[in-house]
């Protein structure tokens, strides 16, 4: 069976027809990309409505009508947060750094099931296209989906009776086949295809990472294509699963969603965890601190992210004993994580520390995730939470560990790999700028948003008392210093991929003891033909 | 495919219908939800859901129960709804025989079906229906009223339940909604 049996591919044939998990890799960052810009326009459109109380400028989107404008927002808000968490930091994280770097950490010439990681990667233009056209179309009065990320029953059943909600569902259903195919190609590549020597306990912590997250994957996104294929049926074909009156109940969905959606949040942030590790051992010249501890505490948070989902529900009239479990199970998971700080904490101790823009933002995303952390464990309180549901706290919340814990270990990653990826290097004071400039602004953002939440601002809504416009009008002005962050990043982009200079196989040195680090930069289109000695 | 891959292909397959078969296991669990979690509120009696028995056990004790009714009517179902009495002083474990009254107010033929559930929820256990009108549809024509029976028991086991040891009044709650035309 000769490798050269034929030429590499070329022209439209090469990406469209891919079996190449590096060409797959950058086809889902350019993707994850493009989607995070859109995602990014709309919280833009949303801040800016919000900087002063009353309805401003959206009704420009709509030929004035309020009520369409207030339904445009509710549009924004579900299309921001599904094309954050499924069409930027997933591909970003999974797709981009896991296609490009497992195969190549453990010493692999490809993924399992090369086909089927190029189905994984086109369903994903497909599916978010999907979710566009909805936006077009009629939702309830007006068009578009205007439900959350989290389509909750009644609203998303009677609630919206045209068929934007059914091509919503049709999207999250071609991005969960997405991610489940994505998951059991990389299950099958880590079990199976490690190069001899690589046992489990000498995988890299990235690899790790990328394991716990797609179990995560393979066992809770089964559960989410359940519950919505529940809501189309309930929509279209006569069901009652979440209809009172039929003998159903809307609480069923919540459940069967935050099954579904508590691993998913452990999903975003694992790999971001992994790279993490890698990123503070090479800044630190020093092996990572307490492997086995690193590499279980991930194992643990998947586990333990099974069995707390009803913290998201603790104001549906749930039992008081019931509150209880979900509240002591959801704080125990802040035990593992906490191992996971302090064990990165402790790499650095007595290292030499360097602070390249890729270490830049690791230690950024130390510091803000551990932030967004701690009023997690507020939040797990079910007392608490009665007050804190559904206000800016749980805002505040989950972008301190999304937008900035996921957001910055994507921007690490990023810094720590275009070199690997292109070959060559990027700009240095742009890519300081552009972290100065994001750090800055993400937490103008989003700071002010704790003291909004404990003032009682709902979320998910256009418009708001006078006693809120102070932090609001902040939070906008983080949103600007973010935006010009943004196209610093695409500055630099552009910058690094015309750049006349070519990295070297290993831009980082010694500290950087992972397998790619012994590829040229960018590796050759197929790796690995002979299988590397692991020692 | 390269040398490498083929060797690996078949540990590859293998892995592949292992994880098949825990995708398909998943699926199966969202598909029986609704009869797990109806189950699961039967056997537990969560969130208020009551027991349904054929009869009395025969055994009476002492203790008395007041038992209260409430009524609700969905927005959508234009019928006066309420219990004929307000509550009844029981012992436990004997058999009640209670009413509602149900008018359909409007001038077209519907049917209604109810839900309930008894307060405080952890005395749902032991409150069993021998027979009420909630399993079944019930079609009104206009202006027509009926007398919708119930009768119940509660359970006598509840006194070896020290948690309810301090319960003296169960609430039985019906909320009726209009049925859905097929």
């Amino acid at each position: 069976m000769s490798d050269q049996a034929h030429a590499n591919p070329t022209g439209w044939r090469r990406w469209v027809l891919s079996t190449n998990h590096k060409d797959i890799g950058t086809m889902y960052l350019i993707f994850a990309i493009f989607a995070g810009i859109v995602g990014g326009a709309f919280s833009g459109l949303m801040r800016g409505e919000l900087m002063e109380p009353g309805i401003a400028y959206l009704t420009m989107f709509t030929n004035g009508d309020v009520d369409a404008a207030k339904h445009f927002f509710n549009v924004l808000t579900t299309g921001h947060g599904l094309i954050m968490v499924f069409f930027m930091v997933m591909p970003a994280l999974i797709g981009g750094f896991g296609n490009w770097f497992v195969p190549i950490m453990i010493g692999a010439p490809d993924m399992a099931f090369p086909r089927m990681n190029n189905i994984s990667f086109w369903l994903l233009p497909a599916a978010i296209l999907l979710l566009v056209l909805s936006t077009m179309i009629e939702g309830s009065t007006y068009p578009g989906v205007g439900t959350g990320w989290t389509v909750y029953a009644p609203l998303a059943t009677s609630g919206h009776t045209g068929p934007a909600v059914d091509l919503a569902i049709f999207s999250l259903h071609l991005a969960g086949a997405s991610s489940i195919m994505g998951a059991i190609n990389f299950i099958c590549t880590i079990f199976n295809m490690r190069a001899p020597g690589m046992t489990l306990h000498k995988m890299p912590l990235f690899v790790w990472s990328v394991l716990v997250t797609v179990f995560l994957l393979l066992l809770s996104l089964p559960v989410l294509a359940g519950a919505i294929t529940m809501l189309l049926t309930d929509r279209n074909f006569g069901t009652h699963f979440f209809d009172a009156a039929g003998g159903g109940d809307p609480i069923l969905y919540q459940h069967l969603f935050w099954f579904f959606g508590h691993p998913e949040v452990y999903i975003l942030i694992l790999p971001g965890f992994g790279l993490v590790s890698h990123i503070v051992s090479t800044f630190s010249r020093k092996p990572i601190f307490g492997y086995l501890g690193m590499a279980y505490a991930m194992v643990a948070i998947g586990v333990v992210g099974f069995i707390v989902w009803a913290h998201h529900m603790y104001t549906v009239g749930m039992d008081v004993d019931t509150k209880a479990y979900f509240t002591a199970a959801t704080m125990v998971i802040a035990v593992p994580t906490g191992i996971k700080i302090f064990s990165w904490l402790a790499t650095m101790w007595g290292g030499s520390i360097t602070f390249e823009t890729p270490m830049l933002f690791a230690l950024g995303m130390i510091f803000l995730f551990t932030l967004g952390g701690v009023t997690g464990v507020v939040l797990a309180n079910g007392g608490v939470d009665t007050a804190m549901h559904d206000t800016y706290y749980v805002v505040a919340h989950f972008h301190y560990t999304m937008s900035m814990g996921a957001l910055f270990s994507i921007f690490a990653g990023w810094y720590y790999w275009i070199g690997k990826m292109s070959g060559k290097p990027y700009p240095q004071f742009i890519s300081k700028l552009h972290f100065w400039l994001t750090f800055i602004g993400v937490n103008v953002i989003f700071f002010p948003q704790h003291f909004l939440g404990l003032a009682g601002m709902p979320r998910r809504i256009p418009d708001y008392p006078d006693a809120y416009s102070l932090w609001n009008y902040v939070s906008t002005v983080g949103y600007m210093i973010t935006g010009v962050g943004t196209l610093v990043f695409l500055l630099g982009l552009f910058l690094t991929l015309r750049s006349k200079e070519r990295v070297g196989d290993n831009q980082w040195g010694e500290s950087a003891t992972t397998l790619e680090w012994t590829l040229s930069s960018p590796p050759p289109f197929h790796q690995f033909n002979e299988l590397p000695k692991i020692k | 495919m390269n040398a490498i891959a083929e060797n690996h292909k078949a540990s590859n397959l293998k892995t592949l219908m292992v994880l098949l078969v825990i995708l398909a296991c998943m699926v199966g669990l969202v598909a029986v939800s609704v009869p797990l979690y109806r189950l699961f509120c039967q056997v537990t009696g969560y969130g208020g859901t009551t027991q349904v028995a054929e009869e009395a056990t025969g055994v009476v004790l002492a203790r008395n129960m007041t038992v209260r009714f409430n009524s609700d009517v969905n927005n959508e179902l234009p019928w006066h709804f309420k219990p004929v009495q307000r509550s009844v002083n029981v012992k436990v474990g004997e058999e009640a025989l209670i009413f509602y009254k149900a008018m359909n107010n409007s001038n077209e033929t519907i049917t209604g079906t109810a839900t309930f559930n008894v307060t405080p929820f952890k005395a749902a256990q032991y409150f069993n229906k021998i027979d009420c009108f909630c399993f079944t549809e019930q079609t009104l024509v206009p202006g027509e009223e009926v007398d919708m029976p119930v009768s119940f028991y509660i359970d006598p086991e509840i006194a070896k339940d020290k948690r309810l040891e301090e319960v003296k009044e169960i609430t039985l709650s019906y909320t009726f909604f209009r049925a859905e035309e097929d």
